[in-house]
């Protein structure tokens, strides 16, 4: 055997080691879920079941059906939302970056500050606004904050991926004197579907995932959303249930099938955060 | 067509510039009718014991995360780049895996992991390995905190660098390689120094979506009032709901100005290079 | 030096359902010292064969040989690239971007762990011959063009390889250095007596550096030789076209002629065909208002459409009077107005004619 394929086999050896590290969390919120609650707490957390027994789940079920439907309304919405409207916002500034630069620039900066800033930060004028707004405590708070951080957040995505589009094209059209919104529904659109796709998964991921958001801005249990939900089943610092594990799961599984179908997406769009990252 | 978009990150805007205005005030618990005191709150909070571990583990999860994720995510990306694609495009998705997943789960998957008795510490003793008390000391707690967060963040950097590798001409490595540089010549010779870009990338988010963490060291640390774990975020938080508002505004206001003082820079960086590809 | 022989090299690609024959069973042999050119219309294969004797692509079928000795074979990489004593120049010269020339060109040399001082005895004569001395503390982005090919060749050469493969080393540069780039790669060739192996879609390249050459169309090798044989005596009109210039066009085969229009080429052989090609080079024809040039038969009147000029020739454009769609490019010594009516002749023994598939008859 040739050195170079010894060579290979040690970095895949070493790839696979540090991946089934990666792998443990994943794999023990999977197995003890199926235990029932004296295995869970008498067997270690690395070890499988001895019984497979799904009581936990049913347990679990009744009390995070209603977070995880008041998810899926939060998240579909908001994700669609935003992504629709940050790509109309990113066309925007694709057009005119290189007309007002200043303007792109500035525009760029404040999609960039709201992606990124530490949204905890805003915590109490957002409270305040929404409990003058009367969107305290209720679904149209919740997108509406979500939309605060998430539109921009599209923005910047699909700002990344609009410029795959030649320039020329967009402005052939225009030369043609279409307006910007048939260019943008006719020429943009159908060009960008896979950033699209991109952005708006990973924007559903990340609304899906948001635990803060839900936290401060509802307080009756009917709107609680899953990552919230799923608190309420550990009896606080490390008291071991299996019906924590089974929470965990019912409040992970969206997201990690939606990773493991359409990760490629999701992918694309955490990429797309550092300026497209293509080739990988 | 960019009204709804401009709309809402007005509001952010708008937030912000409400922060400000509240942190100047002497809002809180005991002053329930605000008066205008300057720099008044900030002077307060910088006398606060909360506020400088708060400070300290802040700098501490960031910083740290930078120190150990950009080499880990290096060391990692080297190894994947020379494997074939399909391998190297699963190992990044399991490296990825965390970020999928809300944080308030993952925190609470370690929790258990963390347990003296039937967590990870059953597997060190069973391999005849020292065990670690996890979340029963000070020091340990920071640790374990930091352990989930090189776990979920170091995918970000492992991608970062990957794509700046990939994005090194081919035919500069086999250039290298009929030069005979081994496998380590063309990592350190050829793909980092021309991996700027890399390193720029994944710098700024690992800084950025730990300066933020919230949900980690609230499952974790059991609230936000667990003292090892506090960070800025988590004590504005915890300020918040003790009711001492401007307190709360004005730490919100340094965590704005000190995230903005990266994100800006960045932003021009991206547009620069992503957007307008000068 | 060394000896490369090719056997059957085979490479397909699968891309998905897509599968391209890059190399199809080609076949070719390169002795110590000699220089081959591998000319071929875009996409044709050429890189592809060219990676593969340099070990960066796995055959899929067939075997190379180094001196006699086995570096390819099916499917496996026998020697591998760097240790076959090889040097490449990319199409982009794939120079390290952090690195200056100088560390550009030492590269190889620190590889093989050789002294510093040897290192630097090295790049100082290499970049000497080359002429780029001055530019040696700078990085590839701050460098001409032609400088930056200058020090690929160096950094291929300081190693002192025992084959040289060049992939269209020229393509990047300005027409004007490119010359005086062709003549340095031959001299160094020939005082090394370097074993190199030339790729270029440009006939001006093969004719400047290699012996010999094989012509590549869609992956196989339609034709081996000497170059000015393959540039006199192309097997197709495909191939003569490769090799520089020709205008072809379609005529009547008459009894003593083959009828062009209004032009007449003198023609007594029998051919089964009642229409041909006619192949000939620009340099095989003149104009004139003479009726009688030395050498040279006179077939007839034509327009001038278009006249030109470039590198030190004037080049026109001209039609029979009777079909101003049949065009032919000549050669001129001479400015001569467009609109001006002449006699145009050929030489009769460089005209080729092909059948209506392009295979050379005659
Ligand atoms: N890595 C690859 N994967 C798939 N197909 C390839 C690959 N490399 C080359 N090909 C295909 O093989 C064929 C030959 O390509 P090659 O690069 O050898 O042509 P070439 O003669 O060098 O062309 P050019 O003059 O444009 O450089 C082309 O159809 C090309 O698309
Ligand atoms: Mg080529």
């Amino acid at each position: 055997m040739n050195s170079r394929l010894i060579k290979y086999i040690i970095l895949e050896i070493i790839a696979i080691i540090i991946a089934i590290f990666w792998l443990i969390p994943l794999y023990s919120m999977l197995i003890n879920g199926f235990k029932t609650n004296f295995e869970a707490t008498a067997t270690p957390v690395l070890f499988p079941p001895k019984v497979f027994t799904i009581s936990s789940y049913i347990t679990v079920w009744g009390e995070m059906k209603r977070p995880l439907i008041n998810s899926i309304i939060i998240a579909i919405p908001v994700a669609f939302i935003s992504t629709i409207f940050g790509e109309m916002a990113a066309y925007f500034f694709y057009v005119t970056s290189e007309r007002m630069p200043a303007v792109s620039n500035t525009g760029f900066s404040i999609i960039s500050l709201a992606t990124f800033i530490p949204y905890q930060a805003t915590l109490l004028p957002l409270i305040e606004l929404e409990a003058s707004w009367g969107l305290f405590n209720s679904y149209q708070g919740l997108i509406f904050a979500l939309l605060i951080f998430y539109m921009p957040t599209a923005a910047l995505l699909m700002s990344i991926f609009i410029p795959v589009i030649p320039k020329y094209l967009i402005e052939a059209a225009r030369i043609d004197k279409a307006s910007d919104w048939t260019v943008f529904w006719k020429v943009v659109f159908p060009l960008t579907i896979p950033g699209f796709l991109a952005t708006m998964i990973f924007v559903f991921i990340e609304s899906w995932n948001n635990f803060f958001m839900p936290l401060v801005l509802t307080s009756s249990p009917s709107l609680r959303l899953i990552p919230v939900a799923e608190r309420a089943f550990t009896g606080g610092y490390g008291t071991l249930y299996n019906d924590s594990y089974a929470a965990a799961v019912i409040a992970s599984i969206v997201p990690l099938v939606v990773f493991i179908i359409l990760g490629r997406y999701f992918i694309k769009g955490l990429a797309a955060l550092g300026g497209g990252a293509k080739g990988v | 067509m960019a009204i709804p978009t401009l709309f809402f990150s007005g509001v952010l805007l708008y937030l912000v510039a409400w922060n400000i205005y509240l942190s100047f005030l002497n809002w809180s618990l005991v002053s329930r009718i605000p008066k205008f005191v300057g720099f008044g709150t900030y002077s307060y909070l910088l006398h606060q014991y909360f506020f400088k571990i708060g400070a300290m583990h802040s700098a501490i999860f960031s910083l740290g995360l930078i120190a150990i994720g950009n080499p880990l995510g290096i060391f990692l990306a080297g190894i994947l780049y020379f494997l074939p694609n399909k391998f190297r495009t699963l190992m990044v998705s399991i490296f990825l895996y965390p970020l999928a997943i809300s944080m308030a789960t993952n925190g609470l998957i370690w929790t258990w992991l963390f347990n003296l008795h039937l967590g990870v510490d059953y597997a060190l003793r069973l391999i005849h390995l020292p065990t670690i008390p996890w979340l029963t000391t000070p020091t340990t707690t920071i640790g374990a905190l930091f352990l989930v967060e090189i776990w979920a963040y170091t995918g970000l950097a492992v991608l970062f660098y990957l794509a700046s590798f990939m994005g090194v001409d081919k035919s500069i490595i086999e250039a290298a390689r009929i030069d005979k540089a081994g496998g380590f010549k063309i990592l350190f010779k050829i793909l980092i120094p021309n991996s700027m870009n890399g390193f720029i990338v994944s710098t700024a988010l690992l800084f950025l979506f730990s300066f933020r963490l919230f949900s980690l060291p609230y499952v974790i640390g059991g609230g936000p009032t667990n003292l090892n774990l506090m960070t800025l975020v988590t004590y504005l938080y915890y300020l918040f709901y003790s009711e001492f508002f401007s307190a709360s505004a004005a730490t919100s206001v340094i965590v704005t100005v000190v995230a903005t003082a990266v994100i800006i820079p960045y932003a021009l960086y991206g547009i620069k290079r992503w957007i307008r590809r000068e | 030096m060394v000896k490369v022989k090719v056997k059957d090299l085979t490479k397909i690609f699968k891309k998905g359902k897509n599968i391209v024959v890059a190399n199809d069973k080609i076949s070719l042999e390169v002795d110590d010292g000699a220089t081959f050119g591998i000319l071929g219309e875009s996409g044709g294969g050429k890189t592809t064969l060219l990676r593969q004797i340099a070990g960066l692509e796995i055959p899929t079928d067939g075997y190379i040989y180094f001196d006699e000795k086995v570096v390819s074979a099916p499917n496996k990489i026998i020697v591998e690239p760097e240790n076959r004593n090889i040097s490449l120049v990319f199409q982009n010269w794939a120079l390290y971007p952090n690195m200056t020339i100088y560390d550009n060109i030492a590269f190889p040399l620190k590889n093989i762990k050789m002294p510093k001082s040897e290192i630097d005895k090295r790049v100082t004569e290499i970049s000497e011959t080359l002429n780029i001395k001055q530019v040696l503390k700078h990085y590839p982005r701050e460098v001409s063009g032609g400088q930056m090919q200058r020090a690929a060749l160096a950094r291929a050469l300081v190693k002192n390889p025992k084959l040289l493969l060049l992939d269209e080393p020229f393509s990047n540069l300005d027409a004007q250095i490119r010359d005086s780039a062709r003549a340095l790669v031959r001299k160094i060739q020939k005082e090394l007596s370097l074993t190199t192996i030339i790729v270029s879609h440009d006939p001006a390249d093969i004719f400047s550096i290699a012996e010999d050459a094989g012509v590549i169309v869609r992956g196989k090798f339609v034709q081996i030789g000497n170059v000015s044989e393959l540039y006199n005596n192309p097997i197709s009109e495909t191939v003569s076209k490769l090799l520089g210039d020709i205008n072809t066009v379609e005529g009547e085969v008459k009894e003593k002629a083959i009828v062009i229009g209004n032009l007449a080429i003198p023609f007594d052989k029998k051919i089964d065909l009642t229409e041909v090609k006619v192949g000939i080079r620009p340099e095989d024809m003149r104009i004139s208002q003479a009726e009688i040039i030395k050498n040279y038969v006179n077939i007839g009147k034509v327009k001038v459409k278009v006249s030109s000029y470039s590198a030190g020739i004037f080049k026109l454009i001209v039609s029979p009077i009777s079909d101003e769609s049949i065009e032919f490019s000549v050669n001129s010594e001479t400015h001569i107005r467009s609109g001006i009516e002449a006699f145009l002749f050929i030489r009769p023994e460089k005209m080729k004619l092909f059948d209506s598939n392009g295979n050379r008859i005659m």
